[in-house]
């Protein structure tokens, strides 16, 4: 697929892409409004150095480096969302339509996971990466990639015993 | 995987949260615009775009660096006279199935006049000038007419008394 900013290409990709991105982007911004500023920069950013669309890995990859560019840079304010986190406001991690009680328990205890495997998991789940493409994305190796992904079910299983 | 594909299907029956329409807006802005920032308010700094300066940088550094140090080793070295074309001898061994050289040239780009000193704290005066120039080495296969070449930058101080007057 071209990307031609003129057109209405972009906006047929994006709106396949945006939830799960924005929700990638939230495990490091902590709040919506963050999350749609990496996810505009990073998209911007992709879009406009006419990257294959298709690169998805590469494209991960770029909202993870807008996300933690972001923190570096506002050091403040990553203080305080960490302090807003220790005060158990797990709500907002990650932002999901709930249905009910079991899906409620399921992201409370998405939020418990360690990061580096709630990424793994957020992209292999929500967004589809294979992890070829989740590697790329984090640059680690695909086994890496893998096991982080088994170890986050192996916990999300042990939380949830009913599963 | 098979283990987990009941929590699999859990997991894939989670919706994310829709993104705000303002964000289709923005991005929109932000691609239509010819501007190289994202519209974003102010609220995120400008991603780097520096990157291959800094590798220009780091480049042209290192090759500054390395010629500085050829200067240094060469200023450490006696002075010696440019050796001429006729007074490069072929090694005594050399048989004609291998390189022998062919020649010297030195093309000096650039001279400057330091003024004078007094070098070693010596009463006698001394004009010193500062040459740099580019030498050029040549070997050559009289049998195969295969030719080797060897540049390097070159770095010269000359020291010439001045008589007073």
């Amino acid at each position: 697929m071209e990307n031609v900013a003129t057109d209405e290409n972009w906006k047929i990709c994006f709106s396949q892409l945006a939830p799960g991105l924005v929700l990638f982007a939230r495990q490091w911004t902590r709040s919506a409004a963050d999350a749609e500023d990496v996810v505009q920069e990073a998209f911007v950013k992709f879009w406009r150095r006419n990257h294959d669309i298709g690169n998805r890995g590469l494209l991960y990859a770029t909202v993870r480096s807008v996300a933690l560019d972001l923190i570096r840079r506002d050091s403040r304010r990553a203080r305080r969302e960490a302090t807003a986190l220790s005060d158990a406001d797990q709500s907002v991690l990650p932002a999901f339509d709930i249905e009910d009680d079991s899906q409620r328990a399921l992201v409370a205890a998405l939020d418990l996971l360690p990061g580096e495997q709630r990424e793994v998991l957020v992209m292999k789940i929500w967004n589809e990466l294979t992890f070829a493409e989740i590697a790329e994305a984090v640059g680690i190796s695909q086994n890496t990639a893998a096991s982080r992904y088994r170890y986050a079910l192996a916990a999300l299983k042990k939380t949830l015993p009913s599963t | 995987m098979n283990d987990f594909s009941e929590l699999e299907d859990q997991l894939r029956k989670l919706r994310p949260a829709t993104p705000s329409p303002e964000l289709f807006r923005r991005i929109e802005r932000a691609l239509t615009s010819q501007e190289t920032s994202t519209s974003s308010a102010g609220v995120l700094p400008r991603g780097k775009q520096s990157r291959f300066n800094w590798i220009s940088l780091g480049l042209g550094l290192a090759a500054a660096a390395a010629l500085v140090l050829l200067a240094i080793v060469r200023l450490q070295q006696p002075p010696k006279k440019v050796p001429s074309v006729a007074s490069l001898s072929p090694a005594p061994a050399v048989s004609t199935a291998q390189l022998v050289p062919a020649g010297l040239t030195q093309v000096v780009y650039h001279t400057r006049d330091e003024g004078l000193r007094f070098p070693n704290n010596s009463s006698q005066p001394m004009r010193r000038v500062r040459s740099q120039a580019q030498e050029t080495l040549r070997w050559r296969n009289p049998k195969t007419g295969a030719t080797l070449r060897i540049s390097y930058p070159r770095e010269e101080i000359s020291l010439t008394p001045v008589s007073g007057q």
